[in-house]
Formats: C-alpha cells, sequence, structure tokens
C-alpha cells in the first residue's frame, strides 16, 4: 500500500496544526459556530444527534493491521469502544468530544491517517473496487490512481468550498464493484483508457451518470477532472443545496454541453503543470506490488475435508470467498452483518483480532467495502480453516457474503441529526427474520439497502429491495423499492405503493421473497434477474397484499 | 465587544502583509467619472463601456460573473475586485485563477466576507490583496503564507507541486 | 409547554435545561412556559462558547414531543434504540426511557 514519505507527513503535521488552531479559536469565542461548521466538517467533525462523530477517511478503502490497531485504540480511548464502518469505505465514531480531536488526530498521522475531506464541500474520499488487486477480472489496478487524486484533491485551492460534496469512483475490472455510475463522477479503467461518466448520484434526484470521455489517458486524468471540477464550481447551483449537487448542472446543460465546456475548459488549461509526470505514476504505482506471495503447500484434499467435516466453514467458503488471480489464494469478506446486530459496527476487540489474522494470515491488509464489510484481499487457501476459525471466535464468521441479510443500512435516526427515520432497527429485524442461513442460501444473492432520509446514504436506489425511511407525523414509515442495482447493469429502483409502518417490513419482504422463489426458473435466476424479467409490478404487489 | 473575530472592521492587506489604504472608489452603475478617481467600475457597466474608456479600472467581479468576458480590455485594468457574499461560496477561487491563466498581472482583490480561514486558498489562487475581517490582518496573512510546506497541486502562486520536488531530489 | 435543549460545545453531548442549569439527563429537563422558553432560548443562543444548536421542543398534553419530533426526541432522550454496541444513555441515567406515549 502507498507509504507516506516526508512531504506526506509534513502536510498532514501542517493540516492538523491548523484544525487544533481552529479548535482553539472556536473554545475561545473567535470562531462563531456558523464559520467554524464548514472548517470542522471539512476535518470530517460532525455534530450529531448524541455527541459530535469523527470520520476518518480510509483512502480508497485499503488499511493495514497496524492502522486497524490504532483505530481499535481511538475506540476504546476517546470513544465507546466500537467503530462503525461507512459506504463511503471510511469509519465513523459516535461520541468524540472536540476537545480530543486534535489528540486523536495527532494518534492518526502516527500511521499515516487524518479525517481529511470527509465531509463538507469538497472532493471527498475516492472509492473504489474492494477486491482491487487481487480480482481475477481486473485490468488496471485503480489504487494507484485513486492515490494520484487523493493527493491532487488534498487542499485543493480552487475545490475547498464547492456548491456541494463531490465524490469519485474508480474501478478497473470489467465487473463494475465500485458502483462508478452513481458517482459525481465514475471512472472505469478500460485498456484504451479512462471511461469518464459524470453527473451521477443518488440522494433526492437520483441519477445515472453520463459517459461525457472515452480513452481518457492516466497521464492527464488530474487536468481534466481540474477542468470537470471547474465547470462545477462555476456554474453549479448555489442557491438551493438541494439543487447543488454536479449532476442538477449537467441535466440543466445537457450532458453534451457540459462535455463541450469542460473540453474548452480543458483546451485553455495549462496541462503540464497540472498532470503529475511519468515519474510520479511510476512511483505512486512502485506501492502498490503484490505482496509476496506465500507458496504455501496448498493441500486440496485437506482443503476439501475441512469443509466436509464443518459444514459452517463450508458455508462460509462459499459465500465469503471470492476468486483470486492466484489459484492457491482467495479474498475473504469478513462479514459486519451477524443476524440481529447494528450492520458495520465492529467492537474494539474485534478490530484487534481482524488485524491480528490479517497480520498472520492476510498479508497485513484489509479493505473496507462499501457494503460495510471488511475484506481481506489476499488469503493462501492453505490457511483458510485457520483464519476461520480465529474469525469464528470473535463473531465474525457470519456465512452471508452478498445474501438477503448481508444488509447496507445508514445510521438512521439513532445517531444522524439528518435522518427522518431510524434504519438499523429495521436492518436488525429484517436480519432476524431471514436469521435461518438454509434459506437465505436458497434465496442467493439479493442486496436490501436501507437509508433513513432522502439523502440516500443508504444507497435506497440502488438495491435489489430498497427501503427509504420516511416521517408522518412523527410515525417512521418505509417506503420500499424494487429493482435497483449499483454494478456495470446500474438501474435504480422504483418506489412500489405506499409507505409501510416498520412492523410490516419484514413480512412484507418475506413475501416478496417468497413469490420470487416460486417464480424464478432456477437456482441460477437470481431475484434481480427475475424482476427484470417479470417486471417489478409483479413483485410490488406480493409487497403491500397481505399473504 | 464580541470575541468574534469577522466582527472586527475589514483592513486591507497585501500579500507581503502591508496595510494599504483603499485610494478607489465604487462607482454606482449611474454615477459618472469625474476627478475622484481612480474608479472600480461594475461588470456590466465594464462589459459596456470599457471599450470607449481611457484609462485605468478597477473592475468588480460578483460570483457567476464570467471574468473571461473582460479579457478584450485587459489592458485597460488594473484592479479586480472579486466578491465574496458568503464565505462558502468558492466561485471567486476560480475567477482569480482563469485570471492568472490568462496571463493578467494586475491586482486581484478579495472583499465581501473575508476571513482568515481562506487566506491561504485565496493566497494560492492568484489573490494579491484581501480586506479581511480580522483583529491581525497582518499576522492573518503571515500564518496563511506559513501554515503549509507542503502543496499538492500547482496553482497560480509561485509554490511547486510536491510531485515536483519529488522528481527533483531523485534527479 | 416547551424543554430547551442544546448540544455541549466541548463534548457535543445533549443537554437538557433543568432548574439546576443544564443536565445531561432528559429526565430533569424543565417544563418551560412559552415565554420563558424564548428568553431562555435567545439567552443561549448567544452563548455559543458554552452551548451549540439550543433549540425548544413543543410538548403535547400527554407531556411528549409533539409530531415529527417524537422519534427523534426519543431517540435523543434515551440513546441508540440498537442494543450491543450501542450505549443506553437510559441506562446510564438509571432510569426509564422518557416520551414513550405516542
Amino acid at each position: 500500500m502507498y507509504v507516506y514519505d516526508s512531504f506526506d507527513h509534513a502536510f498532514v503535521r501542517d493540516r492538523n496544526a491548523e484544525f487544533a488552531d481552529q479548535v482553539a479559536r472556536r473554545l475561545s469565542g473567535e470562531l462563531s459556530e456558523d464559520q467554524f461548521k464548514p472548517l470542522r466538517l471539512m476535518n470530517g467533525l460532525y455534530l450529531q444527534l448524541h455527541a459530535y462523530m469523527l470520520r476518518i477517511a480510509v483512502p480508497y478503502g485499503v488499511l493495514s493491521s497496524k492502522q486497524v490497531r490504532k483505530l481499535a485504540h481511538i475506540a476504546r480511548t476517546y470513544d465507546r469502544d466500537f467503530g462503525h464502518f461507512t459506504t463511503r469505505q471510511n469509519l465513523q465514531f459516535n461520541w468524540i468530544k472536540l476537545a480530543d480531536t486534535p489528540k486523536i488526530l495527532e494518534e492518526l498521522a502516527e500511521v499515516e491517517m487524518h479525517a481529511l475531506q470527509t465531509s463538507g464541500n469538497c472532493i471527498r474520499n475516492t472509492t473504489t473496487d474492494q477486491f482491487a488487486g487481487a480480482a481475477r477480472d481486473e485490468h488496471e489496478d485503480p489504487r494507484p490512481w485513486a492515490e494520484l487524486i487523493r493527493q491532487w484533491s488534498s487542499n485543493h485551492p480552487e475545490f475547498t468550498f464547492l456548491p456541494r460534496k463531490f465524490k469519485i469512483a474508480i474501478t478497473g475490472a470489467d465487473r463494475d464493484r465500485a458502483a462508478v455510475r452513481v458517482h459525481d463522477i465514475g471512472l472505469h479503467a478500460k485498456p484504451e483508457g479512462f471511461d469518464l461518466y459524470v453527473g451521477g448520484g443518488l440522494g433526492r434526484t437520483p441519477s445515472l451518470g453520463h459517459r461525457i470521455k472515452t480513452g481518457l489517458k492516466g497521464e492527464q486524468l488530474l487536468s481534466y477532472l481540474e477542468a470537470c471540477l471547474r465547470v462545477y464550481n462555476r456554474y453549479g447551483r448555489r442557491d438551493n443545496s438541494y439543487k447543488a449537487r454536479i449532476k442538477i448542472l449537467v441535466a440543466a446543460l445537457g450532458p453534451d454541453e457540459y462535455a463541450r465546456q469542460v473540453e474548452e475548459e480543458w483546451e485553455s488549461l495549462d496541462k503540464a503543470a497540472i498532470d503529475a509526470p511519468a515519474a510520479e505514476i511510476v512511483r505512486i504505482r512502485s506501492f502498490f506490488p503484490d505482496p509476496d506471495f506465500k507458496d504455501a503447500k496448498f493441500d486440496r484434499v485437506a482443503y476439501e475435508r475441512a469443509q466436509t467435516a464443518d459444514k459452517a466453514f463450508a458455508r462460509w467458503v462459499k459465500n465469503n470467498t471470492l476468486a483470486h488471480k492466484r489459484d492457491d489464494h482467495v479474498s475473504v469478506t469478513i462479514s459486519l452483518k451477524p443476524v440481529g446486530l447494528p450492520p458495520g459496527d465492529a467492537s474494539s476487540a474485534q478490530m484487534d483480532v481482524m488485524a491480528d489474522v490479517a497480520e498472520q494470515y492476510a498479508y497485513s491488509e484489509l479493505r473496507v467495502s462499501h457494503e460495510q464489510n471488511v475484506i481481506l484481499p489476499h488469503v493462501p487457501k492453505a490457511d483458510l480453516y485457520a483464519l476461520y476459525t480465529r474469525l469464528d471466535a470473535a463473531n465474525l464468521s457470519t456465512a452471508n457474503g452478498g445474501k438477503i441479510t448481508d444488509m447496507i443500512a445508514c445510521p438512521g435516526l439513532d445517531y444522524c441529526s439528518l435522518a427522518n427515520a431510524r434504519s438499523i432497527p429495521l436492518a436488525q429485524d429484517i436480519s432476524q427474520r431471514f436469521a435461518d442461513a438454509n434459506l437465505t442460501d436458497k434465496i442467493g444473492d439479493l442486496q436490501i439497502k436501507i437509508s433513513g432520509c432522502i439523502n440516500a446514504c443508504g444507497h435506497h436506489h440502488v438495491g435489489h429491495i430498497g427501503i427509504l425511511g420516511v416521517d408522518k407525523q412523527g410515525i417512521e414509515f418505509y417506503q420500499i423499492l424494487l429493482g435497483g442495482r449499483a454494478d456495470e447493469n446500474a438501474a435504480l429502483g422504483v418506489i412500489t405503493g405506499k409507505g409501510l409502518p416498520a412492523e410490516a417490513v419484514p413480512a412484507a419482504i418475506e413475501r416478496v421473497v417468497q413469490l420470487y422463489l416460486q417464480l424464478r426458473t432456477s437456482d441460477s435466476e437470481r431475484f434481480i434477474d427475475a424482476v427484470e424479467r417479470l417486471g417489478r409490478n409483479t413483485f410490488a404487489e406480493a409487497l403491500h397484499e397481505p399473504a | 465587544m464580541s470575541l468574534l473575530n469577522s466582527s472586527h472592521t475589514p483592513q486591507l492587506v497585501t500579500t507581503d502583509g502591508e496595510i494599504i489604504p483603499d485610494g478607489w472608489t465604487l462607482l454606482a452603475d449611474e454615477e459618472t467619472t469625474g476627478v475622484d478617481g481612480p474608479y472600480v467600475l461594475g461588470f456590466d457597466r465594464a462589459l459596456k463601456e470599457l471599450d470607449g474608456l481611457n484609462g485605468h479600472y478597477g473592475i468588480r467581479v460578483n460570483p457567476g460573473d464570467d471574468v473571461r468576458l473582460l479579457l478584450p480590455f485587459i489592458e485597460k485594468i488594473t484592479l479586480i475586485e472579486v466578491s465574496f457574499p458568503g464565505y462558502r461560496d468558492g466561485r471567486g477561487y476560480s475567477t482569480a485563477r482563469i485570471l492568472r491563466e490568462e496571463g493578467y498581472t494586475g491586482a486581484i482583490r478579495a472583499v465581501g466576507d473575508v476571513l482568515r480561514d481562506q487566506l491561504f486558498l485565496m493566497l494560492r489562487c492568484g489573490f494579491s490583496e484581501f480586506l479581511v475581517k480580522d483583529k491581525d490582518p497582518v499576522q492573518a496573512i503571515a500564518a496563511a503564507k506559513s501554515r503549509f510546506s507542503v502543496f499538492y497541486q500547482g496553482a497560480a502562486d509561485t509554490n511547486r507541486p510536491v510531485w515536483a520536488l519529488r522528481h527533483t531530489v531523485e534527479s | 409547554m416547551k424543554l430547551l435543549t442544546a448540544n455541549r460545545l466541548t463534548d457535543g453531548l445533549t443537554l437538557w435545561f433543568s432548574a439546576a442549569g443544564w443536565s445531561e439527563d432528559a429526565a430533569q429537563a424543565a417544563r418551560l412556559d412559552d415565554d420563558a422558553a424564548e428568553a431562555l432560548l435567545t439567552e443561549w443562543k448567544a452563548r455559543e462558547t458554552e452551548v451549540v444548536g439550543a433549540y425548544l421542543i413543543p410538548l403535547s398534553a400527554a407531556d411528549a414531543p409533539v409530531q415529527r419530533e417524537h422519534v427523534r426526541e426519543f431517540v435523543r432522550a434515551n440513546g441508540p434504540t440498537i442494543g450491543q454496541t450501542a450505549d443506553e444513555i437510559a441506562r446510564l441515567h438509571g432510569r426509564a426511557d422518557i416520551f414513550q406515549e405516542y
């Protein structure tokens, strides 16, 4: 993974000193709350329902064991012993003291981490494929490009007060696991260069990104992004924050006109002053080699015998491992979705266990997925059973990767000051309903995504089943969407009928699922395939019709 | 008196940390130019009248104004005031950068809601004068200039992006 | 009747205005008549180095926050409703949940 040099260390040190000064000025009264708010947000510090929340940047979701141990330490020392992994591949703490934040940032800097630009109207953490560098279908490792963007966007003098937040995602595989078409800018690396999508997003006005550029050379990526951002910064709406995202500008101008303005701006830029030279790209790439793959003697017979002897292990291998580019390795998903518990939460003890097993079995490398799980990208098959046993002892072996209980849920009204309804208790109720692992295996791949308000942090528009919490006169209701997907065939789900009260939702979902099981042509027709074949209405009726 | 820094009367300070007198008069659109120049003209008026005017002028640019429209008259312009109606409106940063990219070498002055925490960004984008609300504008400029030693991007100032330094060091 | 609530600047914790000043326990919140509530709100909005985000919570006849504030204030007063890794404020204060009635 990327390792800071003296420049990177100096930058984070300077930036933390700036924030410590801002905190001191806020505490003394030199800064008003109105003035301080955008400054603290640019350091990931929110004031939520119960306390300050600190969102820590995990650049493109990549973590080392050492970093995870530091996060565990922060959870224990400054928070209430747990953290929450987010859909932007970051980690947030829910009970942080303002006065402690400079100290926490110092601790993070020791392990080359920070909380910069995890909020605010600036360029946010670039997200990517959690299986980058390991997946079989990858032709370009997106991590060096994400790192290049991270550096370019850090403290960018022109783009720190954009109309709204700005999110970039990048993938380099055939299958899009980074949801590039629902980002402000999505980059899909192809052999001839990047495809660039603009104006995708969820929230109040969900839309899929438009491809405005193909064959963009990596060496010109930064200047092109600069042109895209400049047009947005100058002409994005600022009169109404709900209409300030770039998707609104692109829709108003039309993708062709937006693209024309970008090209014109790009022509006017001094590209050589903006684009990092080839040598810098080579330097950044050099930090992302394959790990020193262990040529462990892989005993296929023993591997299969372990699965025969331990059915739970066999299930976990089937659901939570992904084929690796090397036959003797796999990528492992550590599910943070145990039945009945908050999706994405991990205790400090669990973080320590994940750090330890990554060190022992997975070359000390971990990833955060936007599905709110933790990934070990490279695990020798020879070590898989030993790894599983360690995870199982820490309640980290839930075998539901990609299944109906592997839900995305935003923090919702249990924590978030923007939410209209709770998300987590509903996720817990649904997962209790589908607690039977045989049933979830039979159902197969099915993504439920839950948001507690229209801002869509829980990605409800792109869930196979999406759930949106709304408030009606002090009572929480949930609208159900069907047919969304965030992959290379991205589609937006459609709201079906009236909202349901929380207690009616699990049964409604169960009716839809039972109907799917009746109607599917074979086990290999996934839920989303059946919805697309038969139409959403077929299933919408089951949602709202008592059985 | 409030401790709030932004409650201080704005003072005009330069990149070099000098407090300077204003010396310019902002003309309302209906006012005619007299002897008490130099004058700052509104953006629309400037576009209409600059062609027929002699001498040197300052121009007020608001967010949303396309500063490139001034380029045909740039020889007549020695001051551009870029206004920040609220400090979260970041359009002025692009305005300043475009001016510098197009070769404008006159003064670019930040006016409006200008607070010490913006000065670093403004310095990088090519501003040269700041009408800043702060109890100590000179110290605010000094702090903005010394806060960072590393810059990840090329911009309108003379700081070299870190990638340039990295590869100079190596070669 | 109204309650006055805010968050403490230094640690962000949720506070309610009680007979003895600010309290971390919603059960201690003073029921304020409207004029007194408005006056206190104005005062505390200006005292930004102590608390932030001060606002009033209107109460129903059943002594619970009204309408759309109900769920939000229930969660704010009693803590996250999700068990396990969450903190339970009500338990912390050794009391039952408040603002239950719908």
